[in-house]
Parts: C-alpha cells; sequence; structure tokens
C-alpha cells in the first residue's frame, strides 16, 4: 500500500519535473542556426533569479515554481471538494453579508491608498495605462459576452472611436475639432461615449441578427475596419502615425484650476472614479429588468421571444452600453498619454480583453474586475521584470498556460457569475 | 362571431415538403380546444405558425383580442404575437436554466413594460413601482401553479412536472387571452399528469385564459378538451367533440394505419 503510495508521488514528482523543464527551455533564450544547442543548455544552466529572493540556475527555479504551482493546485482541489460538500461551489466566500460588506470595504481603501502602497512609477503608470484601462474595457465587453451572450471580437472598435472622438474633440486631428474649439478631454467625454454608443448601435442594428461564430466574424470585421480607416484616413486621423497632441484633462471651474499631467496618481484617482461608477450602472442594470432579459436571450432566445422579448432591441442595447465603457477608456488612454495611434487598436488587443473576461468569469462584474487585474498585473511585472531568457512573445505562453489552468479548475471563471448555467451558451455554441 | 382564432387555407412548406397542407381552424373565446394526431401530422407546426415563429406561404391567420380589433398573425415576430395576447409553452421544456423560478416567471411578468436601461439603472419610482406590480403578479402566480416554496431555486434543478408548471406559469404571467400548451403531459408521471389536468382547467375557469392543447395522451385529452382538431399529413381530417372524435373512422385509420374493427382507446 505505502509503496503504491511513494510509486505515485514519484510519478507525479517526474510528471512536475518535466513539465518545468519544458517551460524552462520553452521560455529559455532562443538558440542560433550555428550553435542549434546553445538556446537549450542556456535554458538550462544560467542564472535565474527566484522571485527576487536569490540566484540559482533555471533549472532549479523552474522546478521550485513548478513544485509551487502544483501544490497550489493540489490544495485548492482538496479545498474545493471541501467546497463542493458543503453547499455550492458558487456561494463561498462572499455568501455572508457582513463578510461580502468589509470584504468590499477593504477593497475599497485598499484601492484608495494603493498608490501610496505603489511608489515605483512604473507601476503607478500601469496602474492607470495598463491595469484601469483594461479594467473599464473587461467590464464593458462582459456587458455584451457575459450578460447578453455576444462573442464580439471587435470590441477594440469601440475603444478606438473613444479616443478618436477625444482627439477630435480636443482638436488634436486634422480634421477640424468638433465644436471648433480645443476642448479639455473631459467634455470630450459625454461626446466619446455617445459616439462608442451610436457606433455599437450602427454596427449592431445589421449584424445582431445573426448567431454565435457568424457574429463574431463580423464584428472581428468591424474591428479590423476601424482599425483600416484610422490607419488610412490620413486627412481625418492623422494616418498611421496618429497624432500626439490630446491634452490632459484639466479643471477650470471658478477659482479651482487643476491639471491632469505628467504624473499618473491624480489619473489614477480618476479612473478609479469612473470604474467605480461603471461597476455601480452595470450592477444595477444586471439585477434590473434588462439584465433579466439578456440572461433569458443568452440561455434560451426563442423562449425569451415567445414571452414577449424582442431579442434585437436587447442586444443592440447590450452593444451600445458595453461599446460606452470601452468609449469612455478610450478618453483615459488619450488623454493621459497623449497620443492616439492605430497601432494601439490591434486584434490581439480584442482578444485580450476576452481573454480578461474569460478568465475572471464571463457575467460576474467583479470577477471580471478581478480578471482584469491579475492578468494585467503579471503581463506588467514580466515587463518589468523579465525572468532571464523572457522575450516579450513568451508573454502569451504563460498567458495561455494560465487559462489552460483555469480552464481545468475553474471553468466558468476565476469568480463565476451566478447567473449562468453550467453550459456556457456563448461562447459553446454546441450546448445541448 | 366571437372566435379567438381564425384560420383559414394555411399551408406551409419547407422547400418541397409540404407541413400544413390547407389547414382551417377557429377557436372559441374560453374554449379548451385539443388539436392531436400522430408523430409528424403538423401539430407543433401549427403551434409555431399561430405563435410567429414559422410564416406559412398562404392562408390567414387572424388573432382577436378581447375588445380589439383582430390582427393577422402572419408575418409577426413571436414577441409581437405574445404582445398581443398568445402565450405557449413549449414540447421540450424550454426554460431560462441559470435563472431562479421566480425570475423565470418575473421575466414574463415584466416584459411588456416599457422601463429601458436608462431607467433601470437609475432606479425611479416608476420602475421601482413596475418592479413592485410584477413581484406582486410572479407570486400570486407561482402560488397558483403551486411553485411557490421552489421560488429561489435554479429553474434547472426543477422536476420535470414542475418545469411544465412552471412554463405555464411564465406564459400566464404575459397576461395572455390564450395559452398554447404543446404537449404538457410528456414525461410527467400519473400523478403529475392528474395535477396538469386541474392545472389548465383552473387555468382556464380561474383566470378565464383560453386553452389550446397539443397532447399525445389521450386520457388527458378526453376529459379536458371541449373540441378537438385532427391532424394528419398536415391536413385536418375531423373536428368534433371527444365522443365525435373516438368514433370517427378517419381518425381511427390515421392512427391505425388501415382500416380496422379493433377498439382503439389509446394512441
Amino acid at each position: 500500500m505505502s509503496s503504491l503510495n511513494v510509486k505515485k508521488w514519484l510519478k507525479l514528482l517526474g510528471a512536475v519535473f518535466v513539465l518545468s523543464e519544458l517551460t524552462a527551455v520553452i521560455t529559455g533564450p532562443p538558440g542560433n542556426p550555428t550553435h542549434p544547442w546553445e538556446g537549450f543548455h542556456g535554458s538550462i544552466v544560467d542564472q535565474a533569479s527566484f522571485l527576487g529572493l536569490f540566484t540559482t540556475q533555471r533549472w532549479a527555479a523552474f522546478f521550485v515554481y513548478g513544485l509551487i504551482v502544483s501544490g497550489a493546485a493540489y490544495v485548492f482541489r482538496t479545498q474545493k471538494q471541501f467546497i463542493t460538500r458543503v453547499g455550492g461551489a458558487r456561494r463561498t466566500v462572499t455568501s455572508n453579508k457582513t463578510v461580502k460588506f468589509t470584504f468590499s470595504l477593504a477593497t475599497i481603501v485598499l484601492v484608495v491608498l494603493l498608490p501610496t502602497l505603489v511608489s515605483d512609477p512604473f507601476w503607478q503608470n500601469a496602474m492607470v495605462s495598463q491595469i484601469g484601462v483594461y479594467v473599464l474595457l473587461a467590464l464593458g465587453l462582459n456587458v455584451v459576452v457575459g450578460f447578453a451572450g455576444l462573442l464580439d471580437l471587435g470590441f477594440v472598435a469601440f475603444y478606438a472611436v473613444g479616443a478618436y472622438a477625444t482627439a477630435w474633440c480636443t482638436g488634436a486631428l486634422p480634421l477640424p475639432a468638433l465644436f471648433g474649439i480645443h476642448l479639455n478631454p473631459f467634455y470630450a467625454i459625454p461626446v466619446a461615449i455617445i459616439l462608442a454608443m451610436v457606433s455599437g448601435i450602427i454596427l449592431g442594428i445589421p449584424t445582431l441578427r445573426l448567431r454565435g461564430d457568424y457574429l463574431a466574424i463580423v464584428t472581428l470585421g468591424f474591428g479590423e475596419i476601424i482599425t483600416l480607416f484610422a490607419n488610412n484616413l490620413n486627412g481625418i486621423t492623422g494616418g498611421a502615425m496618429g497624432t500626439a497632441q490630446v491634452p490632459h484633462f484639466s479643471v477650470h471651474v471658478g477659482p479651482v484650476n487643476y491639471i491632469w499631467g505628467i504624473p499618473p496618481v491624480p489619473y489614477y484617482y480618476l479612473t478609479i472614479a469612473f470604474v467605480g461608477l461603471f461597476i455601480v450602472a452595470f450592477s444595477l442594470l444586471e439585477h434590473s429588468r434588462v439584465g433579466r432579459a439578456w440572461t433569458a436571450i443568452r440561455e434560451d432566445e426563442i423562449a425569451a421571444e415567445s414571452v414577449g422579448i424582442n431579442p434585437l432591441k436587447y442586444k443592440v442595447m447590450a452593444f451600445a452600453i458595453g461599446a460606452a465603457s470601452a468609449g469612455f477608456a478610450g478618453v483615459m488612454t488619450a488623454a493621459q498619454t497623449n497620443y492616439v495611434t492605430p497601432a494601439t487598436f490591434t486584434l490581439a488587443l480584442s482578444i485580450n480583453i476576452l481573454v480578461l473576461v474569460i478568465f475572471g468569469g464571463m457575467g460576474s462584474i467583479i470577477g471580471v474586475v478581478f480578471g482584469a487585474v491579475v492578468i494585467q498585473t503579471i503581463t506588467m511585472y514580466l515587463i518589468h521584470n523579465p525572468p532571464a531568457g523572457y522575450q516579450p512573445q513568451d508573454l502569451y505562453i504563460y498567458i495561455g498556460a494560465l487559462l489552460v489552468i483555469m480552464m481545468i479548475f475553474r471553468p466558468a471563471g476565476m469568480i463565476p457569475a451566478r447567473r449562468r448555467s453550467r453550459t456556457n451558451a456563448s461562447v459553446d455554441s454546441s450546448q445541448e | 362571431m366571437d372566435n379567438l382564432f381564425d384560420v383559414s387555407n394555411v399551408t406551409l412548406r419547407f422547400g418541397g415538403v409540404v407541413s400544413l397542407s390547407n389547414v382551417s381552424l377557429h377557436q372559441k373565446r374560453g374554449e379548451i380546444l385539443a388539436v392531436i394526431g400522430p408523430n409528424g401530422a403538423g401539430k407543433t407546426s401549427l403551434f409555431n405558425s399561430l405563435t410567429g415563429v414559422y410564416q406559412p406561404q398562404e392562408g390567414v391567420i387572424n388573432f382577436t383580442a378581447k375588445d380589439k380589433p383582430s390582427i393577422s398573425i402572419i408575418g409577426k415576430k413571436p414577441f409581437a404575437v405574445s404582445d398581443a395576447g398568445v402565450a405557449r409553452t413549449f414540447q421540450a421544456s424550454r426554460m431560462f436554466n441559470a435563472l431562479t423560478t421566480f425570475e423565470n416567471v418575473k421575466i414574463g411578468a415584466e416584459s411588456h413594460k416599457g422601463i429601458g436601461a436608462l431607467g433601470a439603472m437609475f432606479r425611479g419610482p416608476a420602475t421601482r413601482r413596475d418592479e413592485h406590480v410584477s413581484d406582486e403578479q410572479t407570486w400570486s402566480l407561482l402560488e397558483f401553479v403551486g411553485l411557490k416554496d421552489r421560488a429561489n431555486i435554479i429553474a434547472s434543478s426543477l422536476s420535470y412536472g414542475e418545469r411544465r408548471r412552471l412554463e405555464i406559469a411564465r406564459g400566464l404571467a404575459t397576461n395572455p387571452e390564450v395559452l398554447l400548451l404543446d404537449e404538457p403531459a410528456a414525461g410527467t408521471n400519473p400523478s403529475e399528469k392528474n395535477e396538469l389536468t386541474d392545472l389548465i382547467r383552473r387555468v382556464r375557469d380561474d383566470m378565464g385564459v383560453s386553452i389550446l392543447l397539443i397532447e399525445h395522451d389521450m386520457k388527458l385529452v378526453m376529459a379536458l378538451a371541449e373540441r378537438l382538431y385532427v391532424l394528419n399529413f398536415g391536413s385536418v381530417i375531423a373536428e368534433g367533440t371527444p365522443d365525435e372524435i373516438r368514433s370517427n373512422q378517419n381518425v381511427i385509420d390515421a392512427y391505425l394505419g388501415t382500416a380496422s374493427e379493433e377498439e382503439t382507446d389509446n394512441a
């Protein structure tokens, strides 16, 4: 009996070792044609810092990483069985009202104090442009994919519309400024949101008659069209160079004169204020008549129609509302970085946003915020503290591995939505 | 003339396949009407034509709600048909599995009210009043169908019979004039069947909602229906009271395939 156990553990250990070393080799330095073994050799024996604590050879560092990850997976698994046994994996941590309240309060305090805790300018900047903005994007896409169950692969288009609308209002484009004067980006917010919503409606009305895969293809095309427009309409968008003259936010009301500038912290507070606003608005929506209608359409469109829900109307509504937060994200990006170029709005970014939503938990507002924060933090960490031999394109290995692990242990996302049947209707079109 | 449905000469084709051919029928207000027929006779196609899911190529389907001018169903989308006062259930029950029993019914109750996204976001007094009305209606319907104690569980964990009753409640929540039931007794056990018979009768008697029923279970049909139409190969082959239908030679032939002297009391 015990020898069997030892055998089992050795087998597991071997598997972890093989997988860890494989990861070490895949992520290690590249070889070259004359010395094909160099990359492999380097991947194994190069010095690597282990979480900045000590330095060791890569093979050992990766093995320890592997052990930690599999240990965590083991703990999670045993705990998950326990959680399911005591009643539903869904309502675990946040079922109790006081726990929920304390948790939210702690989160808010932490979020507000975060800039004082994080002093590294890289991270302060990342918290706005790479995490805050992506949270906004994920919140918007969650309305479309999570609530209404529409797979949108061109979500970046609305982000682009928001950014270009800001540039337009502030007079940064070759196109004459919207109201003839160069406004500060605050005034661009309503314009950007409305334009993004209108483009959502324009795209939605003809395409939302399609279902599943067909809709995904059409939205993908729409995303590409917007990028191509931005790239080629030199006289309007500034072409491939875009524009670098978007001003910062500023307030000039009576005695108050404040200009947001290069330091990211004021932008951070502005971003989290709007993130909070969108979270509140979207959760009110989720628990309203509109949210229920979206769920009904997602679950069974024919049945929803039979009780009097007009699916097209609600789908277009989801597109427009999701687009609103992406449009706002566009304003933030344009104003903070001062530039807008078509190179930002790629298909890869659309997929990236979708990954945030899927990782966090489709249809779960807390989930997608969590997903966006975690994935973007990992991304930024890898950029800021690259492990030895790390190449920028390796990022997708890590994100991909994370998604695979997530799909095995938590197929409905890290913080699953309450309102989702086991089969994920929107992405899995072959659901019964 | 107080007819709810006036269907005349409806023909529905899918490519070369004729699903309904020259079907005419009518339903009086307040009537429990049943449509029976062998498998593939076109019963569900008829239902789908009456609810706007299918668009027949020929013929007229008129629906007359109480104190309203009659309207043509053909050319209307299913949600518009629901607005007009036609509710339905499905052969394989179609619920919103991710929602609770309560929410399933509430969707029906609120789908005809005009609160949009802004109203939902800001929770104005009108929205809250509407929510309150929908909640009240939902609770009373859940009580009516006997699912009140199951209100807060996820619909996918209901039993077969409970799902049938949930679908009926959801349909009734839309305040219909007529409820179309597509094989409500399929997959239910005998005691559930009795409860269902009783429930359907109460829907008509207590709520004043007419019933149009498709059913294979002859016991249930004969107990409930006041009048029957028999479909075979897309055509109406007989019409009459349960007693008339029982002794109709055409019907017996349709169910057994050939003329036979043997007694048939089940289908």
